[in-house]
């Protein structure tokens, strides 16, 4: 990893780690788990396309972990975990299909791969497999959250690319 | 795939969801017959047809105790101690629907689909 690409994944990852703990913050709009933003989810999407695969893959996980010490979520550690990995996995090998105009649409499915991670993960935990009850309602939250937090991304890379176009 | 594409496809899955959740949130269980389970361990079967008298189960998890309260039309949980307390915010569980789940406690409440001899005072299964 270059110096520049380090300090700009750290300062990165600071940033979405700021965004997460302020969301932790805010209750929860719905007595259901996993109905949630994830505006954290806007920082790891912009890294992949900005600086790369190793970057992104930082910024999540060192977000997810530092992310459930700074704000006390242990037990959602390992939900986040699940969730994270499979989403992160999905987006990684479905990028190439999507144009810059489309990160929205990757972010929803890996969005609606997060909360199914999520779901799968409270499944093993609890041994319980009626939990699948929530599935419907997990992947349509998945796909506003995904739409709206894509769609974050997405703005900021367009920019951005204009913003170098221009400058060249 | 065009963008168009996709907006249809998330559309429609975001329509055939809405449909499944709500005939999940109106479902009728088969039978009155609640299982409690912890750490996927059942604790009790209760039928609560056949409860007589309200009571209170308190089962300890990892993040404090949680108080069932079991009453004849319905099962909730009623205070918890664990960080989130989103169990207790799902409220009675009376017909159907999504069962609650304390997920720090590793707690769940769900409706069972087989429908055993239930003990007449305590509506516990044997
Ligand atoms: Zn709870």
């Amino acid at each position: 990893m270059k110096t520049r690409n380090l300090i700009l994944t750290a300062i990165i990852t600071a940033l979405a780690l700021v965004a997460f703990t302020i969301e932790a913050a805010i209750p929860p709009l719905t007595p259901i788990y996993g109905i949630k933003l994830g505006i954290a989810n806007v920082f790891t999407l912009f890294t992949l396309y900005a600086l790369g695969i190793k970057e992104a893959a930082a910024v999540l996980f060192l977000r997810i972990l530092l992310g459930s010490i700074f704000t006390g979520q242990i037990v959602s550690f390992i939900y986040s975990l699940a969730g994270g990995i499979l989403s992160f996995v999905l987006m990684v090998l479905l990028k190439k299909f999507f144009t810059l105009k489309q990160v929205w649409v990757l972010s929803v499915l890996s969005a609606v791969m997060h909360n199914i991670g999520q779901l799968l993960a409270a499944i093993f935990m609890t041994s319980s497999v009626q939990l699948v009850y929530y599935l419907p309602v997990l992947v349509i939250s998945g796909i506003i959250a995904g739409a709206f937090t894509g769609l974050c991304a997405q703005l900021v890379l367009l920019r951005l690319k204009k913003w170098s176009e221009n400058k060249l | 795939m065009k963008t168009r594409t996709w907006i249809i496809i998330l559309s429609s899955v975001v329509i055939v969801c809405a449909i499944l959740w709500m005939s999940i949130l109106n479902s009728l269980s088969p039978s009155k017959i609640v299982g409690i389970y912890q750490d996927g361990n059942l604790v009790e079967k209760i039928d609560l047809n056949s409860v007589t008298y309200q009571r209170e189960i308190t089962l300890t998890g990892e993040f404090g105790k949680n108080t069932i309260y079991i009453s004849n039309e319905h099962i909730e949980m009623k205070s918890a101690e664990c960080p989130d307390k989103l169990c207790v915010k799902h409220g009675e569980l009376k017909s159907g629907g999504t069962p609650i789940v304390c997920l720090p406690n590793r707690i769940v409440i769900q409706f069972e689909d087989d429908s055993k001899e239930a003990d007449a005072k305590t509506g516990a299964v044997r």
